[in-house]
């Protein structure tokens, strides 16, 4: 167990083991063997590691439900809520603003400045993201964009969806933690049948 | 090479060259026809364009329509160049089955006939076929490959990489039909009794089609692949903009209490941080050691005194006995001096006298505690002191004044 004494602690600590985020604790996640013995360290503290649907991003769940574990998912869950549609303008703006034809995925590079710069000079962009900035999960003061900017791929990277290799340099890598949050997203449209779509139709593809 | 008649060979080599070279005359006008899909006519003279004509290597594919490419020649830039979106695809593995057919028939038929010559030329011939069977593979293989490779980039969007995928599978799977046409068996009985033919037919043209094969099934588990990570980033997307649309239209919108059904789902059961924290033991005494060079390694607060220029008497605050030694030998010097000034008639100066009595105090700390001294006595002594400061500016621009030197003398009561 000694060998994953740092991986333990970050799972411990509540982050998102991904490819990008952790190539090598990644693989040893992926792996049975290491699976059950951390399950077993694990099981004192009342904790199992989990993974999402296609195994591309692992972290920790509750052993037991008790009643503090209770509370504690509510909150979480209440704070995943709130979240969802800032986050969701987020990867449609990033999507738009950079002129990709696809949303992020894991792996993805996004430039700070790149960003800032395609945001500048188009009024539209400009004004959702100021409304993004300004939205509780982000929670800027500022009225310059470039703080803005900053303040929301800062957050985050708090948050986990972002990687910054580098801490002086504005470039950020996308994390598996965003497949986490499709899956969420996924789950609540099917649990809920929502008239969300993800099909296209043949409409869509003419 | 005897058996055609020179003449007509001359004359097809002349004809051929003196078109190639066409192509190259004009290399820049027809390139430029080739991106736009159609010539520009002014560009050329009017005997070049008919000259091109007859070459077939331009053309008039309707009254109306301007002048382009031949196709044959559209695609052989395609295939130059790697463009994929022109490039060609030919798959069409019969009719080069049936002229390798006839072409064995042939030369069999000399070589029974034994006219050798026309059976080396139709054993060339017959080479020629087996080369282009096999380079046609190639060259479809080769553009796949590209296309994959470069995922799709010569088309913008997501869905037309979709349709691009789908169709390069359309023709991988027209490149496997065709490689099913190849029997083998037929090839082996085509060879019979000939080794020469059997090299051709079997050892070689086998070799190459079963690489091509297995070629072909790679690109195309590929395809599929990258098709499957087309598709599913096509529905992320839509999924991205229809939940938020959706939530925009809901701002009251609140799911279930997924945290408090009796099975919650595991992607809601996120356990909350655990930091573990450590602090020292000591009772392990081979620890000792290393736990005493870390507490040495502790940055220890310097004890910086600054002193009071109010009162000057920092000396007080001093605990350190040896700083308060200095302290007072400083002070009784700094006495010695004003005695001196009592007993000397005439000014002072406060550095003349460090040099003369050869002190060892840093001449800032000196000048410092003479001030702070005087600052010190009573008002009514005050007076007894005349005290004049030798200033200078910091600098032309700056007119913060620095204190070079101070002379004291005594003031007549």
């Amino acid at each position: 167990m000694l060998q994953h004494g740092p991986l333990l602690e970050r799972l411990l600590a509540g982050d998102f083991i991904c490819q990008v985020s952790d190539e090598d604790a990644f693989r040893h996640l992926s792996q049975e063997q290491t699976q059950q013995d951390i399950n077993h360290y694990l099981r004192p503290l009342n904790r199992r590691l989990v993974s999402n649907d296609d195994n591309s991003v692992y972290f920790l769940a509750y052993h037991e439900l008790n009643k503090a574990a209770r509370e504690q998912l509510s909150g979480q869950f209440a704070l995943t809520v709130q979240s969802l549609l800032p986050l969701l303008e987020w990867l449609q703006l990033v999507q738009e603003t950079l002129g990709r034809d696809s949303a992020l995925t894991a792996g993805d590079t996004i430039k700070l400045q790149e960003f800032v710069l395609r945001t500048e000079d188009n009024q539209s962009l400009r004004q959702r993201l100021n409304q993004l900035a300004s939205d509780r999960f982000f929670n800027s003061q500022s009225d310059a964009l470039d703080n803005q900017v900053k303040l929301i791929f800062r957050r985050l990277k708090e948050h986990g969806y972002l990687l910054q290799p580098h801490s002086d340099r504005q470039y950020y890598i996308v994390t598996g933690k965003i497949d986490y949050l499709i899956d969420v997203i996924r789950f609540i449209r099917d649990e809920e049948h929502l008239p969300v779509d993800d099909t296209p139709t043949q409409q869509a593809m003419l | 090479m005897a058996p055609l008649d020179t003449g007509a060979a001359s004359n097809l080599f002349n004809v051929g060259a003196e078109r190639l070279a066409l192509l190259g005359k004009h290399h820049k006008a027809l390139m430029q026809g080739y991106l736009d899909g159609f010539i520009d006519e002014a560009a050329f003279s009017e005997s070049a364009l008919k000259k091109l004509i007859a070459a077939r290597i331009l053309w008039r594919p309707d009254e109306q329509q301007p002048l382009a490419l031949r196709p044959l020649v559209s695609e052989l830039i395609a295939s130059m160049v790697a463009d994929e979106n022109r490039r060609q695809i030919n798959a069409d593995v019969a009719e080069k089955l049936e002229q390798i057919r006839n072409r064995v028939q042939a030369y069999r038929d000399a070589q029974y006939k034994s006219d050798y010559s026309v059976a080396e030329l139709q054993l060339q011939r017959l080479t020629e076929h087996v080369h282009d069977l096999s380079g046609q593979f190639e060259e479809a293989i080769d553009s796949l490959w590209h296309r994959l490779n470069s995922d799709f980039g010569f088309v913008a969007s997501l869905d037309d990489k979709i349709r691009e995928n789908e169709r390069a599978q359309k023709q991988l799977r027209r490149l496997l039909d065709g490689l099913v046409l190849l029997d083998f068996n037929e090839l082996i009985e085509l060879s019979e009794g000939n080794n020469q033919l059997r090299k051709l037919l079997v050892s070689q043209l086998q070799n190459q089609l079963s690489s091509h094969h297995s070629s072909l099934l790679e690109v195309q588990k590929r395809l599929v692949e990258l098709l499957a990570r087309f598709r599913q980033q096509q529905s992320r997307s839509m999924l991205i903009t229809n939940m938020a649309a959706f939530l925009r239209q809901h701002p009251k919108y609140q799911p279930a209490d997924y945290p408090n059904r009796s099975d919650v789902p595991v992607l809601f059961n996120q356990a909350a941080a655990i930091q573990p924290q450590a602090a020292i033991a000591l009772d392990k005494a081979s620890e000792r050691q290393i736990l005493a060079e870390l507490v040495r390694a502790l940055p220890r607060t310097a004890a910086i005194n600054l002193p009071d220029q109010q009162s000057a008497s920092f000396a007080a605050v001093m605990e350190d006995e040896e700083i308060a030694a200095r302290q007072q030998a400083l002070k009784t010097d700094v006495e010695n001096f004003y005695l001196r000034v009592i007993d000397k008639a005439g000014p002072l100066s406060a550095l003349d006298y460090l040099t003369e009595q050869q002190l060892s105090w840093d001449s800032e700390i000196w000048l410092y505690q003479i001030i702070a001294e005087y600052q010190a006595l009573p008002q009514d002594e005050k007076h007894m002191f005349a005290i004049k400061r030798d200033e200078v500016p910091a600098s032309a621009v700056n007119s913060l004044l620095l204190i070079r030197d101070i002379s004291l003398s005594l003031q007549a009561a």
